[in-house]
Order: structure tokens, then sequence, then C-alpha cells
């Protein structure tokens, strides 16, 4: 097998590899601002210098040269080669910056040279402390700088388009931002202007820089000069914590990590994952980060005389199971939704199971034409392939309706029908209308009794994506009946790890009074007297699959392992998304 | 021919003739006879190759600057294989002191038309591009109406000369970038794009405009190709320095009384180009310095000239590089500090922007220069510029950080005492 040596060290290999993609794969490091796995190489920023050679090899013999010291003899290169763009190839001989004093001089040259026109304004950058370049220059940069004379002065502030602001003065023109539209979202928006020194990425005279995607650029700036306009100065990235979830505005189930402070969430950005999203994610789904905190519903509410009120948590189970008893069966709808997880569509389920109510229905939410065959599909909602292999009934707007002229009591899962035009008013007059949802919208006030539920963000539950892929969240900020400190799984930044509850950066108020789905259908059915004790997403999903053939096999062990599982291979049953 | 007696050589690229730009007058004294014979004669040239080979054996050396063997890069090319493969000419000419290609598009376009023809023809090639700089808008013209007349005389086009070749010919005018003069961005520029040089490899043999297989020739390195088919390799040769053989457009500029560009073998003594060639100094000043070959060649004084030629070895032994020969001629009274802010300042102004050692190196260059030129450096500041030589030269794509640093480190290293003297006085005097 071919082999490369180093820093003195032989590793075997197989296969194509660039030289900087396999040391990184090795776990070892090379400074690189430019380069970008998904991306193509353009080898421009000139930081991932080292010296590059070769064993000389008798032809014949096929022996290795030696010298006077019975060293082998290596042909170097005759200058320094950028890693990110060299083929390895066999026998090749590499000293990075941890061996070579002339590797480690490189790089600190190009660091002082690609400082001299910064403005080294990290105090005030929104990048400092997630920036490769601060990193980069505290590891392998200049104690000072030589630069004595004016830097160069470019646009600042820039409103490139609706979610992106550029300062041209902190880019160092790795052209990444370029690429990505270029390679990735194809839209070409951005290119390099002017020359030398005075570059920077722009947009074409007259045009904004609106592409679907467009947010991307900024979590690949290597540097704090492309930011987003909506996430700009609101928090340091050391105050925040960094929670894995999953995308939940459309069907692909981009892999996210939700950022939080004092229990709000305030950014999400792609996670990396090569099966689903690779390394990006549409600007739509990042914005939903709102619907983690504003507009939600806290506490019960209740309908009396004709107005909606806060209630409790006893008063609502009452209500609930009271509503139950007084109808008849038949005359109970009980809907689940594509836009709920599999853990809660299956509490739902099963709890109608036992009171022998009809399996849940389900109204898919497409969107015709939406879809861009990236990461935007048509499918709107982020678990429909998941309430299909749960085994419920898929309904169209006609059919759905027939069924609420036939109830009285509606019992509606996180899903805002009225909303999205799928039920009218008129449809549902004279009915009780039960709807456990997380936030405020036409058809939660329409509603009797309103549940309060936790989000994507507050509960570990899983969803199935439109290629049948199965991915799970994390819990990212607290409810008032969660514990940061006492749960394993959720994350703890420095504000929650140093801080305590009377610290004046923590308030009781962005802690939301939901329940989990599955934690109110416990209590409900525990008051009916019913076997029935869900207690959180990991047991539920092991309990469904021992029951659902579909999900046979899947634990949150497996898809925490694997990033995700793929639960249907026939590329028919898949959403037509 | 040996170099001593370059007073009797004859032109063959740029020869007296009256109206030679005009395709009658070139067909009238000889022109296409290489062209036709090269597509006709099959006992003289049995096949493509036999073309690349008597240039090969030529040693045309490339005249852009880099002295590549021009037949030796013409044979990289892989087999054709009946898609599109692609010449592109070099006539992006903008280092300072280099005007010879303009001579070539002004007096005798279709001596380089008809080399190229020949090019194109011995590496199968199906499309011929010239890229002239912007700025040669009236030379643009003139290539256009030189193309336009061959096209009508049938010597580009479908089936030349009844052959069975066919080649077609287009001219395209760069847009005022220094850098598009570097082979891979020119390449990018032809695209359409922004002059950004592309990393080697792929090589562009292999993968080059439009990622097909392409060759890029300099204008004058293609003007010789006529008279190698027709006077034979040995004679191209026999002329001038033996490492670097044939004729050269010599381009002399400044301080001379007879600027221009001259056809001359190639190993004239430095010092006889200006005395007798350029008619010597003007206003009978002392010569105080020399830039061989464009303004990227390290700078030569006065005293280094001594029986110093225009080839490459000579030209090595004291430091210095051929280039493109376009010697620039600097008298007594030259402000040599000037004259280095000058050429730093064009090489900031003309970095692309892609590798930040040039990006941001040439900047910084050209502001410690314009510190000392205007006496307000230090001694520390020449060690500095020294230093960023080094952070800059071989740590890029393209070689314009190299051409940025060595006028700094050669000009500060033979001229320093006149730098030091522009810089303020130590402030660490012991009293």
């Amino acid at each position: 097998m071919p082999e490369v040596i180093i820093d003195g060290k032989s590793y075997k290999y197989e296969g194509q590899h660039k030289l900087l993609q396999f040391i990184q794969d090795l776990g070892k490091e090379v400074p690189f601002f430019c380069y970008h796995p998904s991306m193509s190489i353009p080898a421009n920023c000139r930081q991932c210098m080292v010296k590059v050679g070769q064993y000389i090899v008798d032809r014949e013999s096929g022996k290795h040269e030696l010298d006077d010291k019975g060293n082998k003899v290596i042909r170097w290169f005759p200058k320094l080669q950028t890693a990110c763009n060299i083929d390895i190839a066999d026998g090749m001989v590499v000293h990075t910056q941890e061996t070579d004093e002339l590797v480690r001089r490189a790089q600190k040259d190009n660091l002082e040279l690609i400082l001299i026109n910064h403005p080294l304004d990290c105090p005030i950058c929104d990048q400092a402390g997630e920036c490769p370049l601060q990193i980069q220059t505290y590891k392998y940069g200049p104690e000072g700088s030589r630069f004595e004379v004016k830097k160069v002065h470019k646009p600042k502030r820039i409103q490139l388009g609706p979610r992106v602001v550029l300062d041209a003065e902190r880019c160092i023109n790795c052209t990444r931002c370029t690429r990505f539209t270029q390679e990735i979202s194809k839209t070409h928006q951005l290119t390099i202007t002017r020359r030398g020194d005075k570059n920077y990425p722009t947009t074409a005279p007259g045009t904004e820089f609106n592409d679907p995607y467009s947010l991307n650029t900024v979590d690949i700036c290597p540097v704090g000069a492309l930011t987003s306009a909506d996430f700009r100065f609101k928090a340091r990235v050391w105050e925040m914590n960094q929670t894995p979830g999953i995308d939940i505005t459309n069907g692909k189930g981009c892999n996210i990590d939700l950022w939080t402070r004092d229990n709000i969430v305030l950014r999400i950005t792609p996670r990396f994952n090569m099966d689903v999203n690779d390394h990006w994610m549409p600007d739509a789904g990042r914005e939903a980060y709102k619907i983690f905190n504003e507009n939600r519903i806290s506490r019960p509410l209740q309908k009396l005389d004709g107005e909606q009120i806060l209630s409790s948590w006893n008063n609502a189970v009452a209500t609930f199971i009271e509503q139950i008893d007084n109808t008849e069966n038949k005359n109970i709808l009980v809907i689940g939704s594509p836009h709920a997880s599999v853990e809660e569509n299956y509490s739902l389920a099963k709890f109608s199971n036992l009171m022998g109510l009809n399996q849940p229905v389900f109204v898919p939410h497409l969107k015709e034409g939406a879809g861009d065959g990236f990461l935007i599909t048509d499918d709107q909602a982020p678990n429909t392939v998941g309430c299909r292999l749960l085994g419920f009934t898929e309904l169209d707007q006609k059919a759905l309706k027939k069924e609420v002229v036939k109830a009285s009591l509606v019992i509606l899962l996180s899903d805002h029908l009225l909303d999205r035009n799928v039920l009218t008013h008129k449809d549902l007059d004279g009915k009780f209308l039960i709807t456990l949802a997380t936030n405020h919208s036409e058809t939660t006030k329409r509603a009797d009794l309103v549940i309060p539920v936790t989000t994507a963000a507050e509960h570990a539950a899983s969803y199935v994506n439109v290629d049948g892929r199965i991915q799970r969240t994390f819990r990212a900020k607290e409810t008032k009946y969660t514990n940061r400190r006492l749960d394993m799984e959720m994350s703890e930044g420095r504000l929650d790890r140093y801080g305590t509850n009377f610290d004046n950066w923590v308030t009781e108020d962005n802690k939301i009074d939901c329940l989990p789905v599955w934690r109110f259908i416990s209590e409900a059915a525990g008051s009916k007297g019913l076997d029935l004790v869900l207690s959180d997403g990991r047991e539920i999903m092991d309990e469904i699959s021992s029951t659902h053939n579909p999900f046979k096999g899947v634990s949150y062990q497996l898809m925490d392992e694997q990033a995700g599982i793929l639960l249907i291979n026939d590329s028919k049953e898949k959403t037509n998304a | 021919m040996s170099t001593a007696d370059w007073k009797n050589y004859e032109p063959v690229l740029i020869p007296d003739i009256k109206d030679l730009h005009n395709i009658d007058v070139y067909i009238k004294n000889g022109g296409y006879k290489a062209l036709t014979s090269v597509l006709k004669d099959k006992e003289k040239w049995a096949d493509p190759k036999s073309v690349i080979n008597e240039v090969k054996e030529a040693n045309i050396r490339g005249r852009g600057g880099a002295g590549f063997n021009a037949g030796l890069k013409w044979s990289f090319m892989p087999p054709a294989d009946g898609n599109p493969r692609y010449l592109a000419c070099n006539g992006d000419e903008s280092e300072p002191g280099t005007f010879k290609d303009r001579k070539i598009f002004e007096y005798n376009p279709h001596v380089f038309i008809e080399g190229a023809l020949i090019a194109a023809y011995a590496m199968e090639i199906t499309t011929i591009y010239v890229y002239i700089r912007g700025e040669y808008r009236i030379y643009i013209q003139m290539m256009e109406k030189a193309i336009s007349d061959a096209y009508d005389k049938g010597y580009i086009g479908k089936n030349i000369q009844g052959s069975g070749y066919s080649v077609d010919f287009y001219v395209h005018s760069g847009a005022g970038a220094y850098i598009c003069g570097e082979e891979t961005s020119m390449l990018e520029s032809l695209e359409g794009k922004r002059g950004y040089p592309r990393v080697k490899p792929p090589f562009p043999a292999q993968k080059g405009l439009w990622g097909r297989p392409t060759t890029i020739n300099n204008i004058e390195t293609l003007a010789h190709v006529p008279a190698v088919i027709n006077r034979g390799a040995a004679w191209f040769k026999g002329i001038g320095a033996a490492s670097h053989p044939g004729p050269i457009l010599y381009g002399i500029s400044g301080h001379v009384n007879k600027p221009g560009v001259y056809e001359l073998p190639s190993g004239v003594p430095i010092l006889d180009l200006i005395h007798d060639v350029a008619g010597g100094m003007r206003n009978g000043k002392k010569l105080k310095a020399v830039i061989p070959g464009g303004s990227s060649t390290p700078i030569l004084r006065a005293d280094q000239l001594d029986g110093i030629t225009m080839d490459s070895d000579s030209l090595r032994t004291v430091g210095s590089m051929l280039g493109t020969a376009g010697m620039v001629v600097m008298d007594e009274d030259t402000d040599i500090v000037d004259v280095l802010w000058r050429i730093a300042h064009f090489y900031h102004h003309e970095s692309c922007g892609q590798c930040t050692p040039c990006r941001e190196g040439t900047g910084w260059l050209e502001k410690i220069l314009l510190k000392i030129k205007n006496g307000d450096g230090e001694v520390k500041d020449l060690d500095l510029l020294l230093d960023l030589t080094t952070q800059m030269e071989g740590r890029t794509i393209c070689a314009l950080a190299d051409a940025a640093a060595w006028p700094v480190r050669f000009t500060i290293n033979r001229f320093r005492d006149e730098f030091e003297e522009r810089c303020k006085k130590s402030v660490h005097a012991f009293i």
C-alpha cells in the first residue's frame, strides 16, 4: 500500500487525497483560510504552505539513495507547496510547521501580510471567538506587526442583500463566498471587484444578494467580513450554548445547531451531515429560530364565555378528559401532524387507541413548486414520512372536511389547519376544538382548549425527512419543568456553568410553561386510570421500534452514532417532494 | 552569424519594406510561402510532427520573458481527438519597458499571422485567439483588418489552400490589466472571466481554454516561425548567442538618442546597443543604470555592464535576466529611489489580489518606498523591504509577486548608498 511520510511518521493510504485534507483527517493541523472541503480549491490564501519532497529512489535497483550518515536522501520541491491543492503520492515526504522552521516562518510571514490591511477590530467584531483568522493568528502568527504605514480603507457596513452585511476591510479575499454562489447555490450573485489590495466581494451593480442560501456565506467566511444582518451584535459566541438539532421548516431535515443564551434561541447554523445537507442550509430555516422564542403559548388556555383565558394544567387535563368522556367515540376526530415528531404522533395515536378512538389522520403540508432540488423541498413539514410510517391515514383537504363534518370533538396536534387554509371557521362551527400547539395562531385562537407543548428546541424527538431518514433533536432550551444542570443531554455554556439563578443574565421569563406531548398524554391517561406512561423520547422510540416494523432497530444511540438512519431504501415510497 | 558582426544583420521580422502590413506587399515579398509549404509540400513536411521537430530543433526560446523552447512547448500538446484545441497568442505586453509586439502588429502583422497558422497546423489546432492589450486600440483594428485580408486570400478559414486543414482566427481585446499577460489569467480573460491566474497543474496543454488543450505563445515567438520554416532550423540557430539563438526585437527606451525597437541577433553587447544602435546617451550624459528586460528584471549598474551581452547566460553572470529584451536606459541624473517607487507602484496597481503575499506585499512595498522617497524613511525600512521580498517571492500562484519583489531587492542591493542617503539620519546617535 502506498505511504506518505508526514513529520517523520509514515501513513498508509488508499485512493487519491489532497494533502491538506489528508492531514486534517489524521487529526493533525495545517492552518488555512480559503480551502473548503465542499468547494473547488483556489489555493489563494497561501496559508497552508508546507515543505514537500520525495525520497530519491534508484530506478533500477529500487533502493533509496543514502547520504554519508545512512539517511535517505530527499529531493525537496524548489518552493514551498500549498497543502490544499497537492495530491499525495507514494513516498512523499512532508514537513509541516511542527517540524520545519522554514514552514513555520512562511506561515508566520503570510499571517503578517494578511493582517496588515485587516482592521483588527476583534473587540467589536461578531466573528470574534469563532474566527479562523483570530485562532490561527494566535497559534501561528507573528508577535507583532512591522506595518507602520496607512492601511487600505474599503467600504464598510454594506447591506449586500436582505440578510447579509459586508465589511470589506475585514475581508481577506479567500473567495469562499463567491465560490459558494458559483458552485453550490449557483446564483452567481457574488464576485470579487477591484484589484490587488483594494479587492472585495460584492454583487453586480444594482442587484442584491438575495440568494435563498445567502447566509451560508456568513458561516464559511473565515473572518467577520460577511455577517448576518439579523444576528449582528446580538451575542458573543462564547456566551451561547450550541445544541444539535434538526431544521423543522421543511421536509429535508437539514442538520442544524441551535445557539441559545438564557433559554432564547439566538441563531441557527447548519451542522455538517454528508448524507443530508453537507455544510449548508437554506436561509428560511435559519429564520425559524424565532418560532422557538416568540409568540409561544405558555400555560394552557381555555375558552370561557367565548373568550380564551389562562388556565391551569389540572383544569386542562380535566377538561380534556371530560370532553372525551362526554362525546361519543364516533364523534371524536383525532388529527396527527406532519409538523410534530414521530414520538409526539405516536403518543397521541397510542392514547387514541387505548381510548378506542380513531387512528389519527393527517394532512400533508405541501407547497407545489417551492422545492429547488437542493435543500428546499415542496414539503413544508419535517415529518410527513414519519406520519406515513406510523400508519396514519393520509387525507387531502376534501377528505378531512368530510371527517370534520361528522365529528363534534376535534383533537388536533401541532398543526395550524386554519392558517394553512385546510379548514375554515365554518367547518368548525359548533365543534369543540382541542389543540396541542407551540405557537399562537388563527387555529389556536379558535380552539376551545389549547395545550402548550414543547418545540423541537425543547424536547428530544425524531423526524423522518423526505428521503426517509430519521434524525433527532436535542433539548436546547429549558421549559418551566426542565433543568439544564440535571439533564445530562443538555449543553451548558459558560453563563450556565458559572452562573447562578440569581445572576442578572438569567431570566425565568424565557422558560415557557409547556409540556412535551407525551407528558400531557400520560397525565391525561393517568387520570383515566389507563396504563400509559411515556416519560421521554428515547423510551418512546424504543417502544416504536419494537412495535412498528419500519422503525425496527431504530434507537437514539444508533441515530447519534450514524447521524440519522435511512428507514426506506425504495425511492418510490418517498414523498413527491 | 556570430554576435560580433551584428552590424551586417538583415532583419526578417521588421525589414525595411514599405507598406509591409499590406497583405499584397507581404505576399510579394515571399509571405505565406512557409505556410503553403508546410500545408502542401508533403515531401518536406510529411506531417504536423515534422514541423514541431524543426521548430524544436531551432530552439526558439519564448520571447515573452520565460525563455522556454517553443517547439518543446508545442510537443506537450496531447494527441488530437477531434475536439477543439486552441492556440492563444499573447499580445498583452504591458510590462514597463516592453513594446516589441506592437512593432509587429504595426509593421508586419502577417508574419505573426503566418507563424501562428503554422503553429496551429503543427499542433492540429482548430481555433486561434490573439489577445491584444486594450490600450493598443489602433493595433487591434489593424490586426482585425490583417486577419480579414488573410481570410479573403484563403490563408485562414475552411480548407486552407486546398490542404484540407481548417482553422479560425479571432482577435480578443484586453481591458487594461497587466495580469492578463500571465498566460493562465489570459485564458480566464478570454473566457470572459476576471483575470485571475490559474493554479498549475493542470497545465494549459492538458486543460487550458474552456478546459481544452491550449498552447500559449508570445507574438514575437510566433513571428519567428515562418523564417525557421523557410530557412531551416540551422539558419536560426546560427544567429546570435548559442544558448538563446535567433533574432530578437530589442525595445530600447530611456535616456538614449534614438529609442525604438531594433531587430538584431541575440547576444549583442549592451553597451553596443546603447552607444551604437540607440545613438548613445541623450545630451552626452553618463550612463547610470540599465534595466535589461522589462521592469521586473534586476537592474544593472553601469559598472556591471562591461562585456555583458543580451542573452540569458551572460546576463546571469551579473545577476539579471533577458526577460523581454525591453531595455530601459537611465543616465546619471536619474533618481533611483524614484525609479524603484514607480516600479513598485506599477506592481501594486496591477496585482490581481488573488494571493495574499502579492496582494498585501506589493502595497506594503510601495508605501514604504513612498515614505523613503519623501525623506521620511529610516534605514531599518530598507531591511524590512528586503525581508518582504523574501516573504513574497515564490509563494504565490503566478510570478507577479516575484516580478514585484526582484526589482526592490536588486535595486536596493545595488544602489543601497543612494537609498540610505534618502533615509532620515539615525535617531540613535551617540553623543
